[in-house]
């Protein structure tokens, strides 16, 4: 009998696993991938066609739905970065509210150009991101309460700011932004489209090829050890939730555009079902594999079945249901816990 | 000073008290007749919604995850009771008030069940089940239907010298103050606490984790019940209103959302504080959007100073 070699040992300490074969293979790779989720949407798709063949004969149904999944998941953009960092943002509600506010009333009652309403809303929607995420970091506090307060507090400043005035109307260049007469470079698809297109890649290029979004990977997944690799984790979070405000804000900006106006429930639907794209597409708290694709698919899907639940006749609110039990469904799939007996 | 910093660090609830004492002061000054005894029936009735909501959100808060899905769970049992049980003639008090708390604690359950056994993160589960009530209870009635002449009225008023809405939440602290008899609340916290140790001391983290829920669902039965009795028919657009004040009332009256501190007292506060501060505002002609907005200062401020001033594990907790 032979003693076994202390290179031995290292080696078998420090070999890599042998990689898992077939089924388990597979299903690894299905997890890490938006597999899933493109399976059901095209699943979806073909269900939708199935039962309203008008969406082959009129392309502008289809792209009707796409604006529609733009819009929201320009508006879960955001979170989807919130919800990596293992945070969640409810100010959403308040963002949008407030960007729908400054593009339907600054424009036409104060006489704002497009540019400067932007300006307005990147730079107070980013700035109070900004001291949420240093607030959350600095002091140890959940983000939940706080963006819900910072939340209520931009949807009431809005709202006061604005008087009770609901009438105010986009001015037209920002209208055909979003609207589905509007056009880009001749194609007659309103350029809400390529702009969330465009951004989505950018995303994707910061989340997936450079050290800023390694870091906030990072954060999201174990802030001690994060730290004590010297990632500045209060940067992370300031400057996390001054993006998710910021593009929030923009999202409320195009929302009033494609509605004409604004009302002061509009952020609502945006705040629970850009979070129910998030879910959806397979983002979980502190996850390695969250990524805006996976959002902007979960955006689509989620566009796609409420046209399907509107077109059989069922109502808004029934596709609330239906979106509660997928969001149940999909995390059940992908984000569970450890039990306790595990982590012991 | 360093003592009553220490006062106010070793009980959760005395921060809320004390500014509910505050703001209770400033109401006397802008309104005298704000405590008249004629009143007091109709202030308690609009208050018990906020402190039942409150109330309903805190053991599943104390037991580490959180229900969200608490406040819509609360407009859903207003509208089953406004809109279904009422028209169907299961409207009197001895069938319909068992319905409802049952109703209420299986959905509470569910979310239970959901956290524990199915582990999903609580925020998901219990956002699932947000969406899951808000569709349903819009199903249920699209439009505020306005209920016939009921029993539930007299919660809103009184029966003789007692307040109806002193019942309300009189049943639900009773229930609490008996469940703090027993080990249950001790394992709750000390499972919110650390659910590692709790587990390693022999604690069923899981049966302990469903029962928050579910105490949490039939709170909320109550808090849909004093709902109705103050309204009179069915309100389905409450439910995110009574989502967020519900947390902001567990969160004001120092229940640390870790889990494992705080308790029904606090709560009871922190719903005194937001209501007293809505009263105060409206009562000095603000308008409802700054209402609303000092809401959220309210909950912002009062957060970070519980985790700043008023928690002497700040030093602890750093990375």
């Amino acid at each position: 009998m032979t003693e076994p070699t202390t290179a031995a040992v290292t080696q078998s300490l420090t070999a890599p696993m042998p990689s898992p074969a077939g089924w388990l293979r597979f299903r690894n790779w299905a997890l890490r991938t938006p597999f899933i989720q493109l399976i059901v949407l095209i699943a979806l798709s073909a269900v939708l066609v199935a039962l309203v063949p008008a969406f082959i004969a009129r392309p502008q149904a289809a792209i009707a739905v796409l604006v529609l999944a733009s819009l929201l998941a320009l508006a879960a953009m955001g979170q989807t970065l919130v919800v990596i960092l293992g945070g969640l943002d409810l100010a959403i509600i308040g963002y949008v509210t407030f960007g729908a506010m400054i593009a339907s009333n600054a424009t036409s009652r104060l006489g704002w150009p497009v540019p400067i309403a932007l300006l307005v809303v990147l730079l107070v929607c980013g700035g109070v991101g900004a001291g949420v995420g240093w607030l959350c970091h600095r002091f140890r506090v959940q983000p939940l309460v706080v963006t819900l307060g910072v939340g209520v507090m931009l949807a009431g400043g809005s709202m006061f700011l604005a008087n009770g005035d609901y009438n105010g109307q986009p001015p037209q260049e920002l209208k055909s932004l979003a609207q589905l007469s509007g056009t880009t470079f001749g194609l007659p698809v309103p350029p809400v489209i390529p702009i969330v297109i465009v951004l989505g890649v950018l995303i994707w290029v910061v989340l997936a090829k450079t050290s800023a979004g390694r870091k906030l990977y990072a954060t999201g997944i174990n802030p001690r050890a994060a730290e004590l690799t010297r990632i500045n984790a209060t940067a992370v979070w300031a400057s996390v939730f001054a993006l998710s405000g910021a593009l929030a804000g923009v999202a409320g900006m195009l929302i009033a555009a494609f509605g004409s106006g604004w009302s002061q429930s509009i952020g609502e639907p945006y705040l629970f079902s850009g979070l129910a794209a998030v879910l959806v597409g397979g983002t979980t708290f502190g996850s390695i594999n969250g990524s805006f694709t996976r959002t902007a698919l979960g955006a689509v899907i989620l566009t796609v079945l409420s046209t399907i639940i509107v077109s059989q006749g069922l109502t808004e609110s029934q596709s609330r249901i239906v979106y509660g039990l997928i969001i149940l469904g999909v995390v059940a799939l992908y984000g569970r816990e450890r039990h306790v007996r595990d982590r012991f | 000073m360093t003592r009553i910093l220490r006062f106010l660090q070793r009980h959760a609830w005395a921060f809320a008290s004390l500014l509910a004492l505050v703001l209770l002061a400033i109401n006397l000054l802008v309104s005298p007749s704000f405590l008249a005894p004629d009143r007091l029936p109709a202030t308690l009735a609009t208050l018990a919604p906020f402190v039942l909501v409150g109330f309903a959100s805190t053991p599943s808060i104390l037991s580490g995850g959180i229900d969200i899905s608490v406040g819509p769970l609360a407009t859903f049992i207003n509208c089953l009771f406004v809109a279904v049980l009422l028209p169907s003639g299961l409207g009197d008090w001895y069938s319909a008030i068992p319905i409802l708390l049952i109703v209420a604690g299986a959905i509470g359950t569910v979310t239970g069940l959901l956290v524990t056994v199915a582990r999903l993160h609580p925020v998901v589960a219990s956002t699932g089940v947000l969406f899951i009530l808000i569709g349903l209870a819009t199903t249920i009635s699209r439009a505020p239907v306005s209920a016939p002449p009921n029993w539930s009225d007299g919660l809103a008023q009184s029966y003789g010298w007692m307040p109806g809405a002193a019942i309300t939440i009189g049943v639900v602290a009773l229930a609490w103050f008996l469940l703090r008899r027993t080990t249950y609340v001790r394992n709750l916290l000390a499972t919110g606490e650390s659910d590692v140790s709790a587990f390693g001391s022999g604690v069923n983290v899981t049966a302990v984790r469903i029962l928050a829920y579910t105490i949490g669902g039939i709170f909320a039965g109550v808090a849909g019940i004093a709902l109705s009795a103050l309204l009179q028919s069915s309100q389905s657009s409450l439910a995110t209103m009574y989502a967020l004040l519900g947390l902001a009332a567990a969160v004001l009256g120092g229940t640390a959302l870790g889990g494992g501190k705080g308790g029904l007292l606090g709560t009871f506060f922190g719903a005194v504080v937001i209501y007293l501060l809505q009263q105060l505002l409206t009562a000095i002609g603000v308008q409802p959007s700054l209402v609303q907005f000092a809401y959220g200062l309210v909950l912002v401020v009062g957060v970070v100073l519980g985790a700043t001033l008023l928690s002497p594990r700040l030093t602890r907790s750093r990375a």
